[in-house]
């Protein structure tokens, strides 16, 4: 049964999926740089009323918690915080956009340092790779 | 050469250039157009007490100089940022003026944000995080080097992490880049050509990178033909305004073509043997750019022997491989005949310090752009032994 995206379901989905990848293990093990809040912005007209974040708290190659909140101030306060709308993590899960590309070219937006994010080009690979484990259900098809 | 059918990029870069020898004397009636009273000028020491730029400066500025801030260091730390802000801000400043090279530039975009945003220029780290305009600011450079007057990114040292960090926003950009070749004429033999060849670096990087398009490709490849033509000449006849001239143009197409399509691996090494043996960025640049062409030759040739039919070199017209191959020799003796024939070793690095300079380089953000991924260190040290 495909999982909404984003909910909390599927926040808990890509977690385990996330520990379960080996790949994300390896890329990520010196990564001890904090969480990281991935802020899908609102979009009335699927019914996302609220920007809504999924915070990772991604350490050493393993995501020790994640959650879902719509308190912007407990986002942006995280190491890192990359915004985009719906559509732009839509193309991100679909391997339709590289995450790091997008920062380039301001599709997505971070605030955190970005030699650390480019640093880890892996695992930002890999962290994409595990969505395409969770059976997603986008909010706009 | 063509272009994958996922081609997808956006192209940005500073809004109004002007160029011409002598045109800062017009830029106190450009400020008054633009609407600003109260212009403060971002420069160093240097050049504000041993060189008559900041006073030409002053003086086309008139009575709309608000006042100067010189206290611009080499690699601005976020102090000296906010150092400039405070004082631009009691100066009641509504534009800013950066006169100098890349790091008098940077200084400024960091200072605009402070005074739009408040707080420290740290507190703003990050990548398109910026929602609005900021503080305007009109670019002089004063080498032809970094092409930062149209570039969107600002590099900051943060002294307490030690580390460099970055500022990267379309509101960055210049409202205006002036570029007059009379101001460039007293540059030094050395820093003309570290200078020319670190935008040499800029372009011929930017046309290997995975983020190259179709307008970074076009300033690129005008950029590497100026500086092929003119380099030379401003070595050997300092004062050649023509040819100073067009090394500003080229410096600044070759800015717009890194902002967009950024640099690879040869940035990746200059940056790290800079901050390990403080090799001077341009020179450290020129030292690895034959080896870096010839390292991709295998995945770029098409690009590279483009860029040798632009230069109309001798080997140009034979099959991408040789041309490509032909055009890397030709870089190597352009970076000669400026005089920038250093090694590793005149910086006293050793052969066993070569897997430590490769492991840096790694960590470095701009390879992750290389034409090719570069997962093995060993790559790098078979580099750098050619350099060594």
């Amino acid at each position: 049964m495909p999982i909404d995206f984003p909910s909390e379901e599927w926040t808990v989905a890509y977690r385990e999926a996330l520990n379960n990848s080996e790949a994300y293990r390896e890329a990520g093990k010196n990564w001890t740089h904090g969480p990281i809040a991935l802020v899908v912005k609102a979009d009335p007209a699927i019914g996302l009323e609220k920007d809504t974040a999924f915070i990772l708290d991604l350490h050493e190659g393993v995501c020790r918690k994640a959650w879902l909140t719509e308190d912007m101030a407990e986002a942006e306060q995280q190491p890192f915080c990359i915004t985009g709308n719906y559509g732009q993590w839509k193309q991100v899960i679909r391997k339709e956009l590289d995450p790091i590309r997008g920062m380039m070219q301001g599709k997505l937006k971070l605030k955190g340092n970005l030699p650390v994010i480019v640093r880890f080009v892996k695992a930002a690979q890999e962290l994409v790779n595990a969505t395409s484990v969770v059976d997603t259900h986008f909010l706009d098809e | 050469m063509s272009y994958d059918s996922d081609l997808n990029f956006t192209f940005a870069h500073t809004p109004k250039l002007v160029f011409g020898a002598g045109v800062v004397s017009e830029l106190g009636s450009t400020v008054g157009e633009m609407g600003f009273s109260r212009a403060v000028v971002v420069t160093d020491s240097f050049l504000a007490e041993k060189t008559d730029l900041l006073e030409r400066v002053k003086k086309s500025l008139g009575p709309r100089f608000a006042g100067a801030f010189t206290g611009v260091i080499p690699d601005p730390t976020a102090d000296s940022i906010d150092q400039g802000a405070e004082q631009a801000r009691s100066l009641g400043a509504d534009v800013l003026v950066s006169l100098g090279g890349g790091s008098a530039i940077d200084t400024a975009k960091g200072m605009a944000v402070v005074l739009t945003e408040g707080g420290k220029v740290l507190d703003h780290e990050g990548y398109h995080a910026l929602t609005r305009r900021q503080t305007p600011h009109l670019a002089i450079p004063t080498t032809a080097g970094t092409g930062s007057e149209m570039t969107m990114i600002l590099v900051v040292k943060d002294p307490a992490r030690g580390q460099k960090t970055f500022i990267g926003s379309y509101f960055l950009h210049p409202d205006l880049a002036v570029l007059d070749p009379t101001l460039i004429t007293g540059l030094p033999a050395k820093l003309t050509a570290a200078t020319g060849l670190d935008a040499l670096s800029h372009a011929v990087e930017s046309l290997l990178s995975t983020l190259r398009n179709p307008f970074s490709d076009a300033c690129a490849l005008e950029a590497m033909r100026l500086i092929d033509a003119n380099l030379l000449r401003c070595l050997e006849k300092p004062d050649d305004l023509a040819a100073r001239g067009q090394m500003l143009i080229a410096a600044a197409l070759a800015g717009s073509a890194f902002s967009n399509a950024m640099v690879i691996l040869n940035h990746a090494l200059a940056h790290t043997v800079g901050a390990r043996y403080g090799i001077h960025h341009g020179t450290a640049n020129a030292m690895f750019l034959p080896l870096t062409m010839r390292h991709f030759i295998d995945v770029a040739s098409d690009r590279l022997a483009l860029a040798a039919r632009a230069l109309q070199i001798d080997g140009a017209d034979g099959p991408d491989e040789q041309a490509a191959r032909a055009l890397a020799d030709h870089v190597a003796r352009l970076i000669a005949a400026a005089g920038i024939n250093d090694r590793l070793a005149d910086y006293g690095v050793e052969e066993n310090d070569l897997p430590a300079i490769a492991d840096m380089a790694m960590s470095d953000g701009s390879i992750i752009y290389s034409p090719k991924p570069v997962f093995d260190p060993e790559e790098i040290v078979g580099l750098l032994r050619q350099a060594l």
